[in-house]
């Protein structure tokens, strides 16, 4: 028992110091590398705004999409990693905004809803079910083969259940990869850790639903 | 932007190319008049509409890197043997795709677009099929040229 409740605690703390790091990169980027690519990206602009040759002005506007496009994949990169929407918003805001981001990259549809009122999580137990949340949304990219998503948040006085619904090929447990395997069974064992559960359901032809529930009057 | 689904010369080009390449999928994205996103603007042989939702990550996937990049690109048995994860070729995901072949095209020197051909089983392409595809790419850049990047 010892043993067991000494290896949750390690993992727990290798997750923890891994989060912290990916968010330390995630500001880096954002709030280092992405403000000096802004501030050469003005710069630019000014030098072109100010330049007559034709040639040369062109050749600076192409640099500045080059600059315009770089920004916005660094700035992706960094919502990616760490959503800021997470730290200062919470977990619902930060599901939808990376929602509209996963449409836009995979062409999958996301209907969110809420139901219920929506209650403050501590932030370590957030981060563990907002990556729980977008390992299923990975997923069903690769390979639910489903053009629409049905995400639902039920809040209630003590639990929040998040349920993620495809309408893809579905699958049979015995047929999974080792990878697709390891992917669900790190959803499972990251939900232990936040004192929730996370259950999985799929049935070849219709579809997979995943069920998360959290325990909210957990210290 | 015009819509490339309603100019038929475009429609023309991407069509002969599916059937003289014998390929499943036809793709052609470009980068947006205003602003850096790059889009999936035409699909041949679609399984599905998600290429209309998809905007092209800079640097990412197939026709990402050969915006940035400016070079061609073949895959022929995805997922094996990528650059990076599988999550980064989203119209391989999207269209099931398992090989493609895709060229820049250039505006201005500089690459703006993509065409891209693909099949749903693991495929090598021919040098010939390849030579194709080239040549579809340049009679693509003089239409849009003189059609949209005026």
């Amino acid at each position: 028992m010892d043993l067991q409740k000494s290896k949750q605690q390690i993992s727990s703390y290798i997750i923890d110091t891994q989060e912290e790091e990916i968010k330390r990169i995630a500001h880096e980027l954002h709030e280092g590398v992405g403000q000096n690519l802004y501030s050469i990206l003005t710069g630019l602009q000014f030098v072109e705004s100010g330049t007559k040759e034709p040639q040369m002005k062109n050749y600076l506007h192409e640099m500045t999409i080059l600059i315009e496009k770089t920004i916005q994949e660094i700035r992706l990169l960094s919502v990616e990693l760490h959503p800021p929407a997470l730290t200062t918003l919470g977990l619902l805001p930060a599901v939808k905004s990376y929602s509209k981001l996963y449409t836009s990259t995979f062409g999958i549809l996301v209907d969110l809803e809420s139901f219920g009122v929506e209650k403050p999580i501590p932030e370590k137990r957030r981060i563990a079910v907002f990556r729980v949340c977008q390992e299923a949304f990975m997923n069903i990219a690769k390979y639910a083969d489903s053009s629409n998503i049905k995400v639902n948040f039920i809040w209630k006085e003590e639990e929040l259940t998040i349920t993620i619904r495809d309408f893809g090929s579905g699958f049979e447990p015995e047929s999974l990869n080792l990878q697709h395997t390891s992917g669900l069974s790190a959803m499972k064992e990251r939900m232990l850790h936040t004192g929730g559960r996370c259950t999985i359901s799929s049935k070849i032809g219709e579809g997979t639903l995943i069920e998360l529930s959290l325990p909210l009057n957990v210290e | 932007m015009t819509e490339l689904r309603e100019l038929p010369a475009i429609i023309e080009v991407c069509e002969k190319l599916k059937t003289a390449a014998a390929c499943e999928f036809v793709g052609l994205a470009l980068q947006n008049e205003t602003g850096p996103d790059v889009r999936w603007h035409y699909a041949s042989g679609n399984l599905n509409d998600k290429y209309k939702r998809i905007t092209v990550r800079f640097g990412k996937g197939i026709a990402g890197k050969i915006i940035s990049s400016g070079s061609k690109m073949m895959i022929s048995d995805f997922p094996n043997q990528i650059f990076g994860k599988v999550t980064d070729y989203p119209i391989m995901l999207a269209e099931k795709l398992i090989s493609s072949y895709a060229v820049p095209l250039f505006f201005n020197y500089v690459p703006k677009g993509v065409l891209l051909v693909g099949n749903r089983e693991s495929h090598v392409f021919s040098e010939e099929v390849q030579q194709m595809v080239d040549d579809s790419a340049l009679v693509l850049e003089q239409l849009l040229k003189e059609q949209i990047f005026r």
